[in-house]
């Protein structure tokens, strides 16, 4: 079986989609089996990243929640489309986007769903796509369908900004990380503002929250107004947060029972 | 011992040159003093004169070495200098009639030039020109150290401003040669000063440094009440539950 991982961060604008686009795609240019669920169904973000917009007319992640569609028909492929990308093309890797309709995201908020289905759905996809690693791109905070991916987690990983609230935020993540028995737990800074001393940090932060911190990437406006809204690992590989992203990429690989 | 040779004469002339007041002096006034300094001689330990004595007269080291000393409250000796050749001693005391501030003894076999203040006052009174010379010189000394104290100042406000820009700009105290003799204390004032400023400045910036560690703090209670409210629900335990049966079913699998 391969891995499920979930990209968490304690509240939002942390730059969790972006990472976890860029984590997904980093592991599929390795020849791993990769797929990505986008299960921050208020808020989704990660599609546009891998060339999806609003005239995508396939199945999302609500149709299969609402009954509509098996969870098989709601993967696309990013391997056989990506345009913007020709280091991924012919990978395997998928995307299980959110509806970004905002008619069908406010039913969802409104109606609910089962929970369990979602639960059903991803170990479902896990075994029908073979996948090594699921990526989780889950909602801030720590609502029920958070709880759920991260209680379901072989790996969580856990972004944080170099300031209070995300520090006590961390907290208690890694607090609930730990009750529900996730075997393994990694933190990421992000958008780290230059002048600080970040060896000094990691010290203090692998000390509070006794997890290895396994990337510090700096601020990177260029990411902030990234027109082309593209990966940013694959157009610019050279950039301080890629190779930042290429260290935190390593350790996911370098985590026991995930490759099979 | 009294007089000099003329053998000695070039030597004194040449040792007189280096005191403050005597400097731009011409030669033959310095010979005219000159004819009035002693050669002494002290053995090590030898006494050149003890603190409180009537300061009478000046001291050049002309070979050996000499402490500069005073007591502590126990009456313990206090060193508060080793000076040796070339140095002067007490020259003020020509001038100023104050009693010695500190004693001074030979630390080894030292040969010095002593002027004494009476000898030094019969010149002055016997040679105007001379004594016209040596006001000229100490009006321009005067003019020099001002001039030294207006810059520190100007640099004490800008440091008190936390302007550290004149560092770079000014160059420390340099001793011009023949000009200012390293005796001159305003020059070393000024160098201290500047060193202070350096000092105060690397101090500044290290703090600023430091206010750049950042700090790792947790309320740990708002944590323990936060982690409880989450962990309390019925939907909490059950997804516990449910995560520990698809762990253990996917271990089956491996």
């Amino acid at each position: 079986m391969g891995q499920i991982i979930s990209i968490h961060s304690f509240r939002g604008g942390t730059g969790k989609s972006n990472v976890t686009a860029n984590l997904a795609a980093q592991v599929a240019l390795v020849d791993k089996r990769v797929g990505v669920v986008d299960t921050d169904i208020q808020s989704p973000g990660i599609h546009v990243l891998f060339g999806l917009d609003e005239t995508h007319t396939g199945n999302t992640l609500n149709d299969f929640l609402h009954g509509k569609c098996t969870i098989r028909e709601v993967a696309f492929p990013v391997g056989d489309n990506s345009r913007q990308h020709v280091q991924l093309v012919g990978k395997d890797l998928w995307l299980f986007p959110s509806s970004i309709r905002g008619r069908e995201i406010s039913q969802i908020l409104r109606e609910g769903f089962d929970i369990n289905l979602l639960n059903r759905g991803l170990q479902t996809l896990m075994s029908e796509f073979d996948l090594d690693y699921l990526f989780i791109d889950t909602h801030p905070g720590l609502n029920e369908e958070t709880l759920l991916s991260i209680a379901i987690s072989d790996l969580l990983i856990v972004i944080l900004r170099p300031d209070n609230q995300d520090f006590q935020g961390t907290a208690v993540t890694v607090d609930i990380a730990r009750s529900l028995d996730v075997p393994n737990l990694q933190l990421m800074v992000n958008k780290a503002v230059p002048g600080y001393d970040y060896e000094d940090l990691k010290e203090q932060i692998e000390g509070a929250y006794q997890a290895p911190l396994t990337g510090i990437l700096p601020l990177n406006f260029e990411l902030a107004d990234n027109a082309s809204k593209d990966l940013f690992t694959l157009s610019n590989p050279e950039h301080a947060w890629s190779q930042e992203l290429r260290t935190v990429t390593e350790a996911i690989l370098s985590v026991d029972g995930g490759a099979k | 011992m009294k007089g000099l040779n003329s053998f000695m004469g070039q030597e004194t002339i040449a040792q007189l040159k280096k005191i403050n007041w005597f400097d731009g002096l011409p030669d033959d006034m310095l010979a005219v003093l000159s004819q009035k300094a002693y050669k002494r001689m002290f053995k090590k330990d030898d006494i050149l004169f003890h603190k409180g004595d009537e300061g009478a007269s000046l001291f050049v080291i002309l070979s050996g070495r000499v402490k500069i000393v005073t007591q502590d409250v126990d009456n313990n000796e206090v060193i508060l200098n080793k000076v040796g050749t070339g140095e002067i001693i007490g020259e003020m005391a020509l001038l100023d009639y104050e009693p010695r501030s500190a004693g001074v003894v030979a630390l080894e076999k030292t040969a010095a030039l002593e002027l004494s203040r009476k000898d030094f006052m019969e010149i002055m009174k016997a040679q105007p020109d001379l004594a016209l010379s040596l006001i000229r010189n100490l009006s321009s000394r005067l003019r020099h150290n001002t001039s030294y104290i207006e810059k520190i100042t100007e640099m004490s406000r800008r440091v008190a401003r936390g302007d550290y820009s004149f560092i770079g700009e000014t160059q420390p105290a340099k001793k011009k040669k023949g000009k200012i003799s390293k005796e001159d204390k305003i020059v070393q004032l000024q160098a201290e000063f500047y060193a202070m400023v350096q000092g105060v400045r690397k101090r500044e910036e290290e703090w600023e440094k430091q206010v750049q560690k950042l700090t790792l703090q947790i309320d740990e209670s708002k944590r323990k009440r936060e982690f409880e409210e989450i962990t309390s629900s019925d939907f909490y335990a059950n997804i516990k539950e449910q995560a520990k049966k698809i762990r253990d079913k996917r271990k089956d699998k491996k």
